[in-house]
């Protein structure tokens, strides 16, 4: 290649976060090469074929919790991405036909959960207006790169963060409930404000989705409220979808990186990063060809950089032991499905608003103890009899992505842990959970399974085998509060560098954690121009 | 003759006693109010069963503060702490048995793993390095982190600047410790069932939590934290029962000067205005007081010796909202002679230390998970001692007690209550202990069994926590027991807090008490000022 001995960065993986480290790299004016493994860029965040003119997400569904001063200043709907929202963010139909139904409009919610109970009316907007305050604080911290601990500035940098301009925007009583919730069960969250069983379930939902954690495990309220940071989640969370499915998202990211400069190559997998003492030099590619640069931002997992692409003389025992213990607990199995038709759900009516209720996430959990013994099962290696499932029909909002008059559901089921005690995820138990999912579907939609026409089960190990990410974690790491903040994905890891010099992770492993946020990127690339200013 | 005191103090538990005799020391006048017809609290001896004598409820020592035994003389007031040696896990076929003797302890975790013995080496002086940076902690008063009153700040400042100067490694393992599950944390090192299982429990005591759930792990250094005559790490019995730690509280808070008035108990505080001025008693009796102080929890603090009215909204909502929910038990049991383990038959020095009920992590799990659909574990993790082993007095010669710490018992049973399910939750237990000791049926000659319930009635513990409130990473520190009171000070001007509800917790440590009465006594003195 003509620029071989000209790039100023490497980045090692097109999923969103390395697109989004690669345009700002670009766009600031360093040389910029991005290499994928794969034949198709946009990792977990990308568009897949599963049947004729079906299109389905290759893993996240939705793309809301993108930072919009992300899209802002690259410029992403100039390079075709276009959102959909649809109005009903969440709904949750129960087997006896009744529901829940989280509103984008919040009195709107508030009106229909009179029926439910009038106190939990009365407080939901007060709810709703906290997590919106505490988020909006999170997502601030979220922009920030985290303080060193031993650094000599360690405890004015802290309190900086924690005294500045966003906690004081906070008001006294959000500030002090927010050191008592961020480790707190968020079974007790909701539990303090809703009576409703199947009202908190639909909302302590977005606390344990991805994760290894139930609703009763201690930090589950911090990922709830980090699911809302950045882009006003609330108290229902976000629902936007990527017009032509989240590989949309990816595609506009690719388009501005290279509007920038940047180079793309699909199928170079970097099976080594390469230094010399404690310097990157650059990458080796699995066909043997080597790369140089001075700079190397990884968008791969953290772990797997530390003791698969790391030279274990360059990294040495000791960061080998804790990137060995970097928790990677994935859970979570995806099911895709090609439908012959739309879907009926009696529990959310037959008239329009019906129509409407259905087009958001629609949450199979009829409340916390059902979450919580699905969780269960995990802890000892098996998958529950009774699966908790969350489902986008993202045709329904985008026609494109299916098939005149057909459809396209993807399923997200937890927990199906990685290591299953008894067996493995072989062909068979494949089919097992792609019918358990299709089981628990019909029993809220009766009639489901006669409509599927092609279905796709992506497991934990084929989601690691597939995409790359430890333990098939789509966080790339567990977001507890073991691993959040300036420990993210370890104390001396925050800030985005390695110890070896030149290298940096870029990707979900990185502070403010997994989700289509852009915000570890776009984090690293600042480090990364800063290091270099301050080189010159 | 209605007299006026310098302090009343509301409840004579350990912590109680200990204000009492810190204020008295300062010269002050001082009453304590109990409800009960002796001293102590949860903190008791008692003669359940004719000639056999238990710590009914807290049975072991280890956190009591070096200070206060110090400053308040109470080896001179009769306080003995007896050595309990190692711990012993039985299995029905096996055991892992680790001791004092570090010798011993090593060969028998090499028996079960050679790598396990290598970590417990390193992690050993990981922990007793953690325990030293973070014990400091325990003697802090909480500053409000939303304030900006410097007066908290200097030794939390303090503490962040040594955390800078650690090495990477305690760095990082000291977050583990305030924010992973132990079973999680325990799994970086080891790989040994019993073992992981057994170190684990401490994480879980008095806790509605799992060993699997995050904010457990910090617990495990509570182990690393006892001091006993300055010995680190020892763990200890009192002589004559933890009812021996308060007598010997109560004697030097009296030859200090405090007066104890038992079975009166209090039913509310006396305000003027926003100011507490004295007690009612339940017999009408009023006692004025220029400051009052409840060592009882949080909970009765507020709206039982007070109207709700007379506080601020959102305050009642935060006490309303702290979580109690008592997750263990207590059995109690008289023997004629000693259990034999079948892995391990017959006396020996085994029975001497405590004896764990905790085979493998998904046997603690499963115990959780029991209790958290609102049913006791039916196959329970439980503590076990033979305190006669190292103190004969407690039962008639020849005789023995042994004591079972359970969990989970939840206070909130999903079906039933606890008065028809006490004889089955004793059996429970029993059936637990004779998977591992056969013959425990045969030598049991009388036992009590202490449900949630029980400890709530008799004892005052709101919904059966031996904490006065769950000791989770949200109800610590700057937010124990609510956020913007966790100085030991209250809306109501001279009314103070001063038990387990507050910082540092439960568990006999006293700190409590000694750090009310320290806060009280500044207040004053700026008052004065």
């Amino acid at each position: 290649m003509a620029a071989v001995d000209g790039w100023d960065a490497i980045v090692v993986g097109a999923g969103h976060n390395g697109l989004v480290t690669a345009a700002y790299l670009a766009k600031a004016g360093l040389r910029t090469l991005v290499l994928e493994k794969r034949e198709r860029i946009g990792g977990l965040t990308g568009t897949i074929e599963i049947a004729d003119g079906t299109r389905a997400p290759a893993f996240f569904p939705t793309v809301g919790r993108l930072r919009p001063s992300v899209a802002r200043e690259l410029g992403l709907y100039d390079h075709g991405l276009a959102l959909v929202s649809p109005e009903a963010l969440a709904f949750a139909p129960l087997a006896d036909g009744r529901s829940v139904t989280l509103w984008a409009d919040a009195a709107r919610t508030a009106a229909e959960l009179r029926a439910w109970s009038p106190a939990d009316a009365d407080a939901y907007a007060g709810f709703d207006r906290r997590v919106r305050a505490l988020a909006h604080f999170l997502g601030e911290i979220g922009d920030t790169t985290p303080p060193d601990p031993s650094g000599p500035s360690a405890s004015d940098a802290l309190r900086g963060i924690l005294l500045g301009r966003a906690f004081r925007g906070l008001d006294r009583k959000d500030a002090q409930a927010l050191l008592r919730y961020l480790p707190m069960a968020v079974a007790d969250f909701v539990a303090e404000s809703f009576r409703t069983d199947a009202l908190r379930a639909l909302i302590a939902w977005r606390g344990v989705r991805y994760t290894a954690l139930g609703p009763w495990s201690g930090g589950s309220t911090q990922v709830l409220l980090t699911d809302s940071a950045g882009n006003d989640g609330g108290a229902a969370g976000e629902t936007v979808f990527a017009r032509g499915g989240p590989g949309a998202l990816t595609l506009a990211l690719a388009s501005a990186a290279r509007s920038f400069g940047a180079e793309i190559r699909i199928g170079a997998e970097v099976v080594a990063i390469r230094a010399n003492g404690d310097r990157v030099t650059g990458v080796a590619l699995a066909s043997g060809e080597e790369v140089d640069a001075p700079v190397v931002a990884t968008g791969v997992d953290p772990k797997t950089t530390i003791l698969r692409l790391l030279d274990p003389m360059v990294a040495g025992p000791t960061l080998r032991w804790r990137g060995g213990n970097i928790r990677t607990p994935g859970a979570v199995t995806k099911v895709d499905l090609a439908l012959s038709g739309t879907p009926v759900f009696p529990a959310a009516g037959a008239d329009d608003e019906g129509a409407r209720r259905i087009r958001g996430r629609i949450v199979l959990a009829e409340g916390i103890d059902e979450i919580e013994r699905a969780f269960d099962a995990s802890k000892y290696g098996r998958v529950s009899d009774r699966l908790v499932l969350e489902a986008t029909i993202p045709s329904l909002v985008d026609p494109t992505l299916a098939p005149s008059g057909r459809h396209v559901m993807s399923v997200i089921a937890q927990w199906t842990p990685h290591a299953l005690r008894d067996g493995a995820w072989d062909d068979a138990a494949r089919a097992a959970i792609g019918d358990a999912v299709i089981a628990r579907l019909e029993t809220v939609a009766p009639g489901i399974g006669s409509l599927v026409t092609a279905r796709r089960v992506l497991t934990p190990v084929d989601l690691e085998r597939d995409f790359g990410p430890a333990g098939g974690h789509p966080y790339h790491g567990e977001p507890g509060l073991d691993q959040w903040f300036a420990w993210r994905p370890m104390l001396g890891l925050a800030r985005y560098r390695f110890p070896v010099a030149g290298l940096y992770l870029c990707g979900a492993g990185a502070h403010p954690g997994g989700g289509v946020t852009g915000v570890p990127g776009r984090n690293a690339a600042r480090e990364i121009v800063a290091d270099r200013k301050r080189r010159r | 003759m209605p007299q006026r005191y310098d302090a009343v103090i509301i409840g004579a538990g350990h912590n109680g006693l200990t204000t009492a005799a810190y204020l008295a020391k300062a010269g002050w006048t001082v009453l304590v109010l109990e409800r009960r017809h002796k001293v102590g609290g949860a903190t008791t001896t008692e003669e359940i069963i004719p000639g056999y004598r238990f710590s009914v409820l807290s049975y072991v020592v280890s956190l009591l503060r070096p200070e206060i035994i110090r400053e308040l003389d109470l080896a001179r007031h009769g306080l003995e702490i007896l050595p309990l040696d190692g711990t012993f896990t039985p299995l029905p076929d096996d055991y892992l048995w680790r001791r004092d003797d570090h010798g011993a302890t090593m060969r028998e975790i090499r028996r079960w793993s050679k790598s396990d013995a290598d970590a417990y080496e390193e992690y050993g002086r990981l922990m007793a390095e953690m325990a030293r940076f973070i014990k400091p902690i325990l003697g802090i008063v909480p500053p409000d982190p939303t304030s900006l009153d410097p007066r908290g700040w200097p030794p939390v400042a303090s503490l962040v600047r040594e955390f800078g100067r650690l090495p990477r490694a305690q760095q990082q393992a000291f977050v583990g410790l305030m924010t992973m599950s132990a079973s999680d944390f325990l799994d970086q090192w080891f790989e040994t069932e019993p073992l992981k299982a057994t170190m684990s429990a401490s994480g879980i005591i008095g806790t509605f939590l799992g060993v699997k759930s995050p904010g457990t792990a910090y617990v495990l250094l509570h182990h690393y934290m006892g001091e006993i005559d300055g010995a680190f790490r020892a763990w200890g019995i009192p002589k004559g029962g933890t009812g021996a730690v308060a007598d010997a509280i109560a004697s030097a808070a009296r030859e200090l000067g405090v007066a104890i008035r038992l079975n009166a108990p209090v039913a509310s505080v006396l305000t003027t205005g926003d100011r507490a001025t004295g007690v009612v008693l339940e017999s009408g009796e009023e006692i004025a007081a220029g400051t009052v102080v409840s060592a009882v929890d949080v909970r009765r603090t507020f709206l039982q010796f007070l109207d709700e009215r007379q506080l601020p909204a959102d305050l009642v909502d935060e006490v309303r909202r702290f979580k109690f929910r008592g997750s263990s038990g207590k059995v109690n049991l008289a023997l004629d002679g000693l259990p034999s383990f079948s892995a391990l038959p017959g006396e020996g020095e085994h029975l001497r230390g405590a004896m764990s009920m905790s085979p493998s992590i998904d046997y603690m799990e499963q115990a959780y998970d029991d209790a958290k659909y609102g049913r006791f574990s039916r196959k329970p993790y439980i503590d076990m001692i033979i305190p006669t082993l190292v103190d004969p007095q407690m039962a008639p010669p020849g005789k023995h007690v042994m004591s079972c710490f359970v969990q989970y018992a939840p206070y909130h049973l999903a079906e039933g209550t606890w008065d028809d399910q006490r004889e089955a939750f004793g059996d429970a237990v029993i059936d637990a202990i004779a998977t591992v000791a056969p013959n425990i049926r045969d030598i049991i000659v009388g036992r009590q069994v202490v449900t949630p319930l029980d400890m709530e009635r008799e004892y005052g513990l709101t919904e059966g926590n031996i904490f006065h409130g769950e000791l989770s990473l949200e109800q610590l520190f700057f937010s124990r027991p609510i956020p913007g009171w966790a100085r030991y000070r209250t809306p109501i001007r001279d009314y103070w807090m001063a038990g387990s509800s507050t910082h540092p917790g439960g568990g006999i440590m006293a700190a409590n008490g000694r750090l009310a009465a320290l806060e009280i006594l500044r207040s004053r003195k700026q008052k004065a000022a």
